[in-house]
């Protein structure tokens, strides 16, 4: 998959390194935190523990680079994005949550909103799927994590399938690996490379690019 | 091991997946290596083989 950089506009030439099993959350990080803002987030990290995803953020990484860039990279680099929606937090934060959730999007990632009863979602968005923070939360939230699993599944299959096309094939079984953390895969990906002759590549081609994840 | 259809009329190798997304089955042409079309009704396409889970 070709990413370019937001900042320069060129397509970013090095390997971004996968993080399977990771969750981006995208939520208020800056203080002050609302109460029930701070009790959506534990819940949510209950539930990814519960299922062995690592929950990280924007401050999980520290590059000493730029900031935006730095949340591409994280986006790019794990399987799921997660975006909190309160009343409490203040609007110019909603927004780049919206903006982050709109790069997960356009980079294919597994996108859910974790909304209060309270707030509103934009409409660009009310396709997106969203959970209620409520009595339910914890169930509904589980359950939707489960559900990655068969969408990889689902991944790996369509991949098979493309082998005509080895670099869209390869990008759907990255996406697998990414939820799964199957190494199997990243196997399956290098003998695409091979059988269509990829390997004579740059190694920074958008092919080799691909394949290394 | 796979299932698939080669029709008479294009040569085409034919293929359908279930989106368990959208719980809505996706088209795969196999012989060009590209999602064909996505149905927008429950069920299957008619006349074309359900791919069996690759090994």
């Amino acid at each position: 998959m070709i990413i370019y950089d937001p900042l320069t506009g060129d397509a970013i030439t090095s390997s971004i390194k996968s993080q399977p099993r990771h969750c981006f959350l995208m939520t208020r990080l800056g203080t002050p935190i609302p109460e029930e803002v701070k009790k959506i987030r534990k819940s949510i990290e209950k539930a990814c523990i519960s299922r062995k995803f690592v929950l990280i953020d924007a401050n999980s990484m520290i590059t000493g680079r730029d900031f935006l860039l730095k949340i591409w990279n994280l986006i790019s680099s794990t399987p799921i994005s997660i975006g909190v929606s309160h009343e409490g937090i203040p609007t110019k934060t909603q927004m780049n949550i919206y903006y982050e959730m709109g790069i997960a999007q356009a980079l294919g990632k597994a996108t859910i909103i974790v909304k209060s009863p309270k707030s509103e979602v934009p409409s660009d968005f009310v396709r997106t799927e969203y959970i209620s923070y409520n009595n339910t939360f914890q169930k509904n939230f589980s359950k939707y994590l489960d559900s990655l699993d068969a969408l990889a599944g689902h991944y790996e299959e369509i991949a098979h399938q493309l082998e005509k096309d080895p670099v869209l094939a390869i990008d759907y079984l990255r996406r697998a690996f990414l939820i799964t953390g199957n190494k199997a895969l990243k196997k399956k990906a290098r003998e695409f490379v091979n059988d269509a002759g990829l390997y004579k590549r740059a190694r920074n081609s958008v092919e080799l690019l691909a394949a290394n994840f | 091991m796979k299932t698939s259809k080669t029709t008479s009329s294009n040569k085409h190798d034919i293929v359908q997946l279930k989106n368990p997304k959208t719980e809505r089955y996706v088209k795969i042409d196999r012989t060009e290596g590209k999602i064909v079309s996505h149905k927008k009704s429950p069920g299957p396409y008619k006349n074309i083989p359900v791919a069996r889970k690759s090994k």
